[in-house]
């Protein structure tokens, strides 16, 4: 914004309208996007969604971000790996290399689809966001571990996760595990596309470190009451 | 009723600190003012939670070799005891703040701030 001296005497409109800030007062509440929320007649609900429908005619709601949608193709599961996977705010680049990988999932399940026997055709999924669901659901750890002092020494203790928690966790191995160790001519989409393929099936390098987390809680097992939590 | 009280008291504060009966009783190397915030007190600590699950789903985990599937139920049960020990814990520290009457240290300071102790008359 240009700041002359003219210019502040000015009366003056912001240069840019109708943008979701970052840091709203926390009396503005989350917008509803999904369409069956607001269908749902009268009867269904009960008495706290009632109430809630009536706190939201009265508090000021946040603005949406750009990539919810209210179609049903809109998933935050997926919009919170393509967030994470961005850099430098390239949306589009991220998103274009997200629908890649989905393509090329598709591709490699429908091709293994036609070549199998009648017999397996059943187990095979071809629908690439249940298996991107399913990989993250596989690769989600169960307990993690946090160094917690005590008697001047820093011990390893297993404590439980959010829900919250457990999804980063899983999306920050895969795309770190798909940046790193892929050799310098794969391009992202592919290597991302074997990765969820592998977690899928419970194999893979990031299925792996899942379970070294888990052998060292196991193993410092002993050390749970240091929790006071 | 607290400036009558206020009189006495400092009546008295400049009779322990007079050296007219004998020695003073207190002999300040600071100026005797209020602080504008209150010690804040260690929270106690609790217990951990959800201790038997953890060891019936490492136990569980040991036996299987780590594999998950196998383990799902014991899976579940530490799951819904975490989340039930998080909305005690909720509670109990919404409970303890809105009964009870005292204020926590955080809440008596940030007071405090708002309506500090006037050191100079302005």
């Amino acid at each position: 914004m240009a700041a002359s001296i003219s210019g502040l005497l000015k009366p003056w409109t912001p240069r840019v309208l109708l943008v979701r800030w970052s840091r709203y007062n926390p009396y503005y509440l989350e917008p509803e996007v999904r369409k069956e929320a607001y269908s749902r007649p009268e009867s269904e609900l009960s008495a706290e969604e009632k109430e809630e429908r009536e706190l939201k005619k009265l508090r000021p709601i946040k603005a949406a971000t750009n990539s919810t949608t209210s179609s049903v193709f809109n998933d935050p599961v997926l919009s919170k790996f393509i967030n994470m996977m961005m850099e430098h705010g390239q949306k589009t680049l991220a998103r274009e290399i997200m629908m890649q990988t989905l393509e090329n999932i598709k591709r490699k399940q429908v091709e293994k689809y036609h070549k199998a026997t009648e017999g397996q055709k059943d187990g095979i999924e071809c629908n690439p966001y249940v298996i991107f669901h399913q990989a993250l659901e596989n690769c989600k750890p169960v307990v993690a571990l946090a160094s917690i002092q005590k008697g001047g020494k820093y011990y390893q203790v297993p404590i439980p996760l959010t829900g919250h928690r457990r999804r980063f966790l899983a999306m920050k191995w895969m795309i770190t595990e798909c940046r790193e160790n892929k050799h310098r001519r794969t391009h992202m989409y592919e290597k991302l596309s074997q990765e969820l393929l592998a977690a899928f099936e419970k194999e893979g390098n990031v299925i792996k470190k899942k379970h070294e987390l888990h052998k060292m809680a196991e193993a410092n097992r002993a050390y749970a009451h240091y929790r006071w939590w | 009723m607290a400036a009558q009280g206020g009189v006495l008291f400092q009546e008295k504060v400049s009779r322990l600190l007079s050296r007219e009966n004998g020695k003073p009783v207190l002999k300040p190397n600071r100026p005797l003012v209020l602080k504008d915030s209150v010690a804040n007190k260690k929270p106690k600590k609790g217990e951990a939670s959800c201790i038997t699950e953890m060891s019936l789903l490492m136990a569980c985990w040991k036996q299987n070799n780590f594999v998950d599937s196998l383990c799902s139920n014991e899976v579940n049960t530490f799951y819904t005891c975490v989340h039930k020990a998080e909305a005690a814990r909720k509670n109990k520290s919404e409970q303890s703040n809105v009964t009870g009457g005292r204020l926590t240290p955080k809440q008596a300071t940030t007071l405090l701030k708002r309506f500090p102790n006037l050191r100079s008359e302005i």
